[in-house]
């Protein structure tokens, strides 16, 4: 099976994906990632204004038969929260690149950007 | 193999015969039984446990013999273990092999029975305290009381680490309670009482922002019906402390409801409705708001559908359990008490909310018209605090507590000594035809 | 409408059986109770029927369960035996329902039980002292690691970890870290079993314990146990025996005998007493001499002839508000007075050949080996759970599921000494069929029991956990 790895985002090794734009990144997790889940019944995620480090765990997916911490791609502020995440869980399943986003933080430090997977490398590393 | 009344070879339960044996040896290139069992020689048991085979009939003697030393008495005992009567349909229900020899219900579709019996209880519970969420049990209420200690560390946004305990507690509550405390290092306190009630400014004292958990019972261990409860949960909350009641489900039939008084957790043992004396085996009950429904300890039963659209029942929220969670899950209880919890729903639900309320109020009247009748009785005072009470009470004698239970045990009544002159007494409906002759016996010993 | 089971049921129909407070509910006002309205409630609203329905009810309710009785129940790691049935009368005995509270004097009957249980278990288990009071497999997991705490702190010798193999039990890990340790997981070897190496990079001055269950949960015998204990010892840590795969082992080795320090047994499994649907179960744990001192309080012992509760000299207190389950306690003294050395031997030895015998009949790979009580099969590219869900349609209970996780996609199988070899056949002609099924056919599985398959997403996506929950009642 091979899942859909959007080009204009880089990833991490643990399945998150981020999508710069300015000094603004989305952060969410990944088709295969979710695919690995199944169902997903819950989310938490951390409040607007969160400080968060790169590497570090900021949240928590679970499914049915599994838990799953999440972690921050970058380092910043969370700037906005994907609310609908709380009672549609399953986002996550169906648009996780989009409607299933988790996060927005403000970049603290774009160089981190360049240290996460490029597209291919991801592909590589899930294929 | 045979089921004879003399002693069988082996395992009566295994039921493979010797050709079988040979069969399935063949099968799996073994030559024979001894070599499937991969020990190495230097920690094999060559050595005999020295335990006689007997038959089913002499194993039951055995029993028999052994349970013949316990003395025949009259029981006028509570605190936190209780007699009510069981009616046989429970026994005859219960026992039904679909449901005794039934595990956990991982396999939902093949357990919609023990599943929506579970389902019922919990939702027992919720009718009774008012609160939202009822797992399908713990071990006992100690067992219970230390969980909600660690949830209270789970949920509470401020750091607090102290748990504050009646100081009428039963000592084995209290013991089982430290050792969950242990792990998370809470300390966990008394605070005083006065007349049997909680001495609220006395708690007002006691109370800081580094409390985590106020832990307060109605009925207490002493029966007494605590009155203050509205403000104790009012104090707990104003130091965003959880408010944890403990209760069983009788006195919750007729009691105020836990929500109405603030209670954020109820505890209790509800193996009084269902199984009646057991030498302290339990039910622990864990009621608790639906807020803090992703801390909640042990196992959940939801409602779902299944596939041809109808009602189904499945356990939920399983990532919470150590299972999935392991060392980050609420808790590490696995089997609990799910049979006996079964049971209580069936008494529950037997009596009817009618027939529950007026159990209830028997609770009450029983304690009051007994302590009166032992008033009466030279050498006797009680109940010792003036307060109503639920089934059982304290009473002052002249003489030595101890001698009081020795002499009425010698009597075939069996009391509580809880001081050097107070003993406690419990009066149930099972108690009740008893209670001419028991009046009279401490009568006697009293003098 | 179809016949199921035991009932009509209608197919519009949107349950399978009402909810009792949807036969019959009542609302009782309380008003003049003996206590001050300001004590009271205002009303209770309760299920009330008449005691015909109330058995129906459950009649009903029991038809929709599987137990040990109904057919095979190869549940692994669970232990799913027989449940011998004279045991329940036993524990129903009157003379066996006392009060906790009486005194010692009066209840020498079942001190005198409860005394001769902690030394039968004792000699079963190699174990200088045994106490009964946990109430569960858990239970006693956390009493043992209690017990190890204490002994560490009375040799001021704080430590802060405890090793745990990847393979182990969920409530192992859950217990250390309820304990406030540290756990520190060990990865498996290829031969699934403890990876020497790898314990001895793990161990040292903070090794409180190593939890161990041996055979492991593939089935495996620890052949390296002695070597394991003394790496364990030398660091000064303990040896925690998890006594859930002791049906492998009776009366062949001795987790005494293999340098265990502490040990729970798990009575519901190894000596038969009923699984109930989920518990009561019982967790007694058993000591070397020099950690009797640390056992709960209070526990049973021999004066003159007499038996008496006390308190062992630095007890870590207790674990179980009175005595533990007793009545489950009873049952596990009447099947090993029934059995007896030889019986308790036998009851391994078909455990152990069964486990084999059905392993060789199964066309799933089964890596590994070679198995005591029960081996761990891989579903291979099905996905083991929808497998699982087929095998109901075959008549039988499915094995337990993607555990352990070192075999992918893991059925894990335990027929246990109950099963005749029809029945093994029985079960793995199961097995066979399903691993034959496509895809599509497992994940439209189960169509025979009375519940197809339950949406386990809604249930934790939507949680509704009593009738006051539902909307439509
Ligand atoms: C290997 C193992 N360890 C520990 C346990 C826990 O025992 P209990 O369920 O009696 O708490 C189990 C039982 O499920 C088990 O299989």
């Amino acid at each position: 099976m091979s899942f859909d790895v959007p080009d204009d985002l880089r990833y991490l090794e643990s399945h998150e994906w981020v999508r710069v734009a300015g000094d603004t990144a989305a952060v969410g997790i990944t088709a295969f990632a979710q695919d690995e889940l199944g169902d997903v019944v819950f989310v938490e995620l951390p409040e607007e204004g969160a400080e968060l480090a790169a590497g570090e765990d900021f949240g928590v997916v679970e499914s049915i038969k599994a838990v799953s911490d999440v972690y921050a791609p970058v380092s910043g502020t969370v700037t906005a929260v994907n609310d609908r995440l709380r009672d549609e869980p399953e986002l996550l399943n169906e648009d996780p690149f989009g409607d299933g986003w988790m996060l927005e933080v403000e970049v603290a430090d774009e160089s981190e950007v360049d240290d996460l997977l490029s597209p291919d490398a991801y592909r590589d590393q899930i294929e | 193999m045979s089921n004879s009344d003399s002693h069988t070879t082996g395992s009566p339960y295994a039921p493979q015969t010797a050709a079988e044996t040979a069969t399935m040896l063949e099968a799996v290139g073994a030559d024979d039984l001894e070599s499937l069992f991969d020990v190495p020689e230097s920690v094999a048991f060559d050595g005999e446990f020295g335990i006689d085979a007997r038959s089913e009939r002499a194993a039951r003697r055995e029993v028999a013999r052994l349970l013949g030393r316990n003395a025949d008495l009259t029981e006028f005992l509570g605190r936190g273990h209780y007699d009510h009567y069981v009616p046989s349909v429970v026994d005859d229900l219960a026992s039904r092999s679909e449901f005794l020899t039934s595990y956990t219900q991982y396999q939902p579709e093949v357990a919609q029975g023990f599943l929506q019996a579970l389902f019922e209880f919990q939702s027992m519970l919720v009718e009774l305290t008012g609160l939202g969420v009822a797992n399908c049990s713990m071990y006992d209420d100690a067992t219970a009381l230390g969980e909600a200690a660690t949830l209270s560390q789970r949920v509470r946004s401020v750091s607090g680490d102290r748990i504050l305990v009646p100081e009428h507690l039963r000592e084995g509550k209290r013991a089982v309670l430290s050792n969950y405390a242990d792990g998370p290092e809470l300390t966990v306190e008394s605070y005083p009482m006065t007349d049997g009630v909680v001495d609220v400014p006395a708690l007002t004292d006691e109370i800081g922002d580094d409390t985590a958990m106020v832990y307060a019972e109605s009925p207490t261990v002493r029966g007494v019906i605590e009155e203050r409860l509205s403000a104790i949960g009012d104090l707990a909350h104003d130091h965003e402390a959880l408010f944890c009641l403990g209760s069983d489900p009788v006195a919750l039939s007729l009691l105020e409801r836990p929500v109405d008084v603030g209670a954020d957790v109820v505890v209790g043992d509800a193996a009084s409705l269902g199984t009646g004396t057991a030498y302290g085996f339990g039910l622990g009950m864990f009621v608790t708001r639906e807020e803090y429904l992703r801390q909640v300890p042990g196992r959940l039963v939801g409602a779902s559908e299944d596939a041809a659209d109808r009602r189904a029942y499945t356990l939920t929220l399983q990532t919470r359990e150590q299972h999935i969670r392991k060392e980050r899950a609420t808790s590490n209880i696995c089997t609990n008490q799910a049979w006996v919890a079964l049971r209580t729903a069936m008494h529950a639900a037997w009596l009817g909310p009618d027939g529950l309320v007026d159990l209830a109020e028997d609770c009450v009247t029983r304690a009051r018209d007994l302590a009166d009748r032992l008033d009466d009785i030279v050498g006797v005072k009680a109940p010792v605090h003036g307060r109503h009470h639920f089934r059982e009470f304290l009473a002052h004698t002249d003489q030595p507590a101890s001698a009081i239970v020795a002499d009425l045990a010698a009597e075939g009544f069996a009391v509580h000594a809880v001081g050097d002159h107070l003993v406690q007494v419990c009066a149930t409906e099972t108690t009740a035809d008893a209670t001419d002759e028991f009046v009279a016996a401490l009568r006697e010993v009293a003098k | 409408m179809k016949y199921d089971q035991a009932r009509w049921t209608d197919d519009n129909e949107d349950r399978y059986e009402p909810l009792l407070s949807e036969k019959a509910s009542q609302t009782v006002d309380i008003d003049d109770s003996p206590l001050p309205d300001d004590l009271t409630r205002d009303s209770l609203s309760l299920p009330d029927p008449a005691e015909p329905e109330l058995a129906r009810h459950y009649t009903r309710l029991s038809q929709m369960n599987y137990g040990v009785e109904s057919g095979p129940f190869p549940l692994g790691s669970c232990t799913m035996k027989y449940n011998p049935s004279f045991t329940e009368d036993v524990a129903a005995r009157a003379d066996a329902a006392i009060h906790p509270d009486r005194p010692d004097s009066t209840t020498q009957g079942t001190l005198a039980l409860c005394h001769r249980l902690q030394d039968y278990l004792g000699r079963i288990g190699g174990m200088d002292a045994v106490t009964l009071q946990p109430p569960a497999g858990a239970a006693g997991e956390f009493t043992g690691i209690q017990i190890a705490k204490a002994y560490h702190e009375h040799n001021d010798d704080e430590r802060s970890e405890v090793i745990i193999p990847d393979s182990a039990h969920g409530t192992n890990f859950a217990t250390a870290a309820m304990a406030g340790y540290d756990v520190v997981e060990l990865p498996s070897g290829d031969d699934g079993r403890v990876d020497i190496e790898a314990l001895e990079a793990a161990v040292g001055d903070e090794t409180a314990a190593l939890m161990l269950t041996n055979p492991n949960t593939l089935g495996l015998f620890e052949r390296d146990i002695e070597h394991v204990a003394d790496i364990v010892h030398d660091a000064g840590g303990l040896l925690y025996y998890d006594g859930a795969n002791l049906n492998a082992l009776l009366g062949r080795a001795r987790p005494g005998d293999m340098g265990f320090d502490v040990m729970h047994y798990n009575v519901h499994k190894t000596f038969a007493t009923p699984h109930g649907g989920g518990g009561p179960g019982a967790g007694p744990v058993g000591v070397r001499e020099e950690l009797a001192q640390f056992l709960p309080n209070p526990h049973v012992r021999e004066r003159g002839g007499n038996f008496e509760h006390y308190e062992p000299d630095h007890s870590i207190g207790k674990v179980h508000g009175f005595y533990g389950n007793w009545p489950v306690l009873l049952k596990t003294f009447a099947y090993i007075a029934r059995l007896g050395d030889e019986g308790l031997r036998d009851a391994s030895a078909k455990a152990v050949l069964n486990a084999n015998y059905l392993a060789e009949q199964i066309e799933y790979e089964v890596p590994f080996g070679p198995f005591h009580h029960e081996f761990v099969a891989s579903a291979g590219e099905q996905d083991a759970a929808d497998a699982a869900k087929r095998m109901l349609d075959y008549g039988v209970h499915p094995p337990t599921t993607k555990w352990p996780e070192i075999v992918d996609e893991a059925l894990m199988t335990e027929p246990t000494e109950g099963e005749t070899k029809r029945s093994l056949d029985q079960l793995a002609a199961a097995f066979n069929a399903v691993a034959g099924d496509s895809d599509a056919e497992l994940a439209d599985a189960p169509s025979r029991p009375t519940a197809k398959r339950i949406d386990q997403a809604t249930a934790a996506r939507n949680p509704r956990l009593s009738w006051q929950a539902l909307d439509d009642t």
